[in-house]
């Protein structure tokens, strides 16, 4: 049978500028926002829009990506046909087996794997993004407009656009020129990395440009510029709602700032509900001395000390006397006695000894930032992280 | 696959928790933020390797066929076996509607019963609250050599209704029927490890002479038979809820660490149905005490000694105490409510004033609107 659209989600990036937080495991698996993990976000997108087919493209340490989405039952997307594939690099007859060089590459090495489902269109999605997207609406937009690529875009400040891939629209309302970081902004619109394309003409330049040596082998830099070059139709989607890129330590901590406002980002709304695997836990425990406000917590978590605007994912033990402030807790940390833990990002079981410092609030200088230990890190009794650290699993505090 | 197959009794009502079952069996009420009590039973099997668990069920059974599914939570969604759920296939007319005791309700799934592959049966009740260690159990039914081995308590168990004597051996060798909780002996969880053709047999004798009770017919004759029934003692929270106040004080015991660590051990996590949740966000003006909050809560109010199940919404200047609140209810701005019970989907306007009583906390039924 004939798909309308299937998804193929980027996941093999490093996600080196989370640092110790993608040590281990992809930036796509990297939790977020108390329940989930980043990459929720897009699968739920894609569950919630009718998209049942998705490939997951990893490469870098995928072991808990993998795990994590099984078969893609928490998202229903565990179909009979379709559902969600983890699409590794592989060896293909009478070739080297090799690793996906750009972006454009890894969806130019699973050809075969879309040819299964015979899609009129393809979307393609990043796994670093946090958002909430009725992908069906895009396509309807795509198909209106009869379309090679549609790209979702969003208006931002023209101090942002000199950071960020730029769309100039034509009176016609089409894109004409796509600008990567511009110095002098033209336009306002800045893509979000989320296309559909027309299969075939997707198909044919994908092959094209593996064939151009020189070539990138990048959607951005490669594969959208040749397809204006020949005059293809590009729509522009404007997309209004929240949406962020979680790619580094600042806009990781900040988008988990976000998601203490409903008015930014409605997690509550059933109607589009955001869906996370996750371990059963009994509910959280609220000691008598405990003080948590304007916060976020988690199944499993024991509290007695003092919580503020801050996001506790599963299983988070703060002790008696200890504080946690502008901060984010990821699954079984544990803040000891005393502790302090203040705009700061702490990774999975990270432990804060008693009476440890880690972090400090703003002061206006140069050299302050958020605070962040790895997965696995003890921070020892007494111990003081400064502003701004980066404390990798192995290092002892 | 295991040696061992599951049955849990999930047919039995209580009248006692009034508007708390009256549309639900009691394995199927809702327990401690996000369970319900078949949970105990069924992860306690799931975590001693069962995954061939038949559950018996006579009536109300709307609720609990909607929690477990396909079993797939407590990966019994097997392609061979599995979980397979056990409706009356026809009473005798002029029947109450129910089963008048174990042995009745194992011959009406007589059938089912013979069909077994394994030869060894765990029997469990699907409203106890528990959490057994059936490997343990297992184990020593192994290596003891009795036909029957059963699950017991020696400690404070509330709601307990029969009680095993035992010899100097360590075997059963009399049984208190309906005794109450102060009665001496052994305190049975009416959980059972035991020969399948010894359940066949204690069955059909039990029907030839229209008996219908497990206890105080099919297992007293299988004693003065000279039959060997050896005791499992589970250590650990037990309380078998039968009432209103059982339960309440069931559900406040899970406020106090070291109660609420044997009813949920690392060691062997009690698994539920998933329902689609993010995480509680606690407000500006919240204040919460020596309460647990499930997922998918937005809590602005004071909230004291509770238990608040998942999707609730507790408004600004409200006060709870003392209360259970269950799934999806909703609490308006400066109500105030003590020893409430309140089921799912119920919803509180704003400025509602409610107090119950430790001994009689108020419950209000499903989806009421006050």
């Amino acid at each position: 049978m004939k798909k309308s659209c299937i998804a193929m989600l980027l996941a093999g990036g490093q996600g080196s500028r989370l640092y110790a937080l993608t040590q281990d495991v992809a930036k796509p698996s990297v939790p977020f926002g108390g329940k989930y993990r980043i990459i929720d976000f897009p699968l739920s997108n894609c569950a919630n829009s009718g998209i049942d087919t998705v490939g997951v493209l990893t490469q870098y340490r995928p072991l808990q990506l993998n795990s994590y989405i099984g078969t893609g039952q928490p998202w229903d997307l565990d179909v009979s046909d379709g559902g969600v594939y983890i699409l590794p690099p592989y060896q293909k007859q009478d070739e080297k087996g090799s690793w996906f060089t750009g972006t454009a590459n890894a969806i130019y090495q699973n050809i075969a794997f879309i040819e299964n489902y015979n899609p009129e269109n393809v979307l393609i999605l990043s796994g670093d993004h946090i958002y909430k997207m009725d992908y069906a609406d895009m396509l309807r937009e795509h198909l209106a407009h009869d379309c090679a690529l549609t790209i979702a875009v969003q208006q931002v400040s023209m101090e942002e656009a000199t950071r960020m891939g730029m769309m100039n629209v034509g009176e016609d309302g089409y894109v004409y020129e796509f600008e990567e970081k511009p110095k002098h902004p033209r336009s306002d619109l800045a893509s979000m990395g989320v296309y559909i394309f027309n299969w075939e003409k997707l198909r044919a330049y994908l092959i094209a440009d593996e064939n151009d040596p020189n070539s990138g082998k990048d959607f951005g830099h490669n594969i959208i510029p040749a397809m204006l070059a020949n005059g293809e139709k590009l729509w522009p989607y404007r997309f209004e709602g929240y949406w962020r890129d979680v790619g580094t330590i600042t806009s990781l901590w900040d988008a988990n700032m976000d998601m203490l406002s409903t008015t930014l980002i409605n997690l509550y709304d059933p109607a589009w509900p955001i869906s996370s695997r996750s371990p059963v836990c009994p509910p959280t425990y609220v000691g008598e001395d405990a003080r948590i406000v304007h916060s976020i917590i988690t199944e499993g978590c024991e509290i007695d000390g003092h919580v503020e605007n801050s996001v506790l994912s599963a299983s988070v033990i703060v002790e008696r006397g200890a504080k946690v402030v502008y901060s984010v807790l990821m699954p079984g940390t544990v803040v000891k006695a005393g502790a302090t833990v203040e705009y700061a990002i702490l990774g999975e079981n990270t432990v804060i000894e008693a009476g440890a410092v880690v972090g400090t609030a703003p002061d206006g200088t140069d050299g302050w930032g958020v605070a962040t230990c790895g997965p696995n890190v003890t921070v020892p009794a007494g111990k003081v992280i400064p502003a701004g650290a980066m404390i990798y699993s192995g290092e002892e505090g | 696959m295991s040696k061992y197959h599951g049955i849990i009794f999930a047919y039995s009502d209580a009248p006692e928790l009034g508007d708390l079952t009256r549309e639900r069996t009691v394995a199927s009420l809702p327990f401690c933020g996000r369970y319900r009590l078949i949970d105990f039973a069924l992860s306690s099997m799931k975590n001693a390797g069962i995954t061939d668990v038949g559950v018996i069920m006579a009536r109300d059974y709307q609720s609990l066929l909607d929690h477990i599914g396909s079993g797939k939570d407590w990966d019994m969604s097997r392609r061979s076996g599995g979980l397979r759920m056990l409706p009356p296939f026809g009473l005798p007319h002029a029947h109450s509607g129910n089963y008048a005791g174990t042995v009745e309700a194992l011959n009406a799934v007589a059938p089912y019963i013979r069909d077994i592959p394994q030869d060894h049966i765990v029997l469990m009740l699907g409203s106890l609250l528990a959490n057994i260690d059936l490997s343990a159990a297992i184990a020593q039914h192994e290596a003891g050599g009795a036909e029957i081995t059963a699950i017991c308590s020696e400690g404070s168990s509330v709601g307990v209704n029969h009680h095993y004597l035992v010899d100097d051996d360590g075997f059963v060798n009399g049984i208190h029927l309906y005794r109450g909780d102060s009665a001496k002996g052994l305190k049975s969880l009416e959980g059972y490890i035991i020969h399948k053709n010894v359940l066949l047999r204690m069955m059909d004798e039990a029907a030839a002479r229209n008996h219908y009770a497990f206890h105080r017919h099919a297992m007293l004759n299988f004693l003065e038979d000279g039959g060997r029934m050896d005791v499992y003692r589970h250590e650990g929270y037990v309380c078998a809820i039968r009432n209103i106040e059982q339960y309440y004080r069931a559900s406040m015991d899970m406020l106090d660490a070291e109660k609420r660590r044997q009813i949920f051990p690392t060691s062997r996590p009690v698994r539920t149905k998933t329902h689609e949740e993010v995480s509680s966000y606690l407000g500006e003006h919240a204040v919460i005490k020596n309460s647990l909050i499930a997922d998918n809560c937005i809590i602005d109010g004071e909230i004291e000694n509770c238990i608040v199940f998942s999707g609730c919404r507790i408004g600004a200047g409200t006060k709870l105490k003392n209360s259970i609140i269950m799934r999806g209810v909703t609490v308006g701005e400066n109500a105030e409510l003590s020893y409430v019970i309140s089921d799912k989907y119920a919803s509180f306007s704003d400025n509602t004033r409610l107090n119950g009583n430790a001994k009689l906390p108020m419950v209000v039924p499903k989806r009421a609107a006050i």
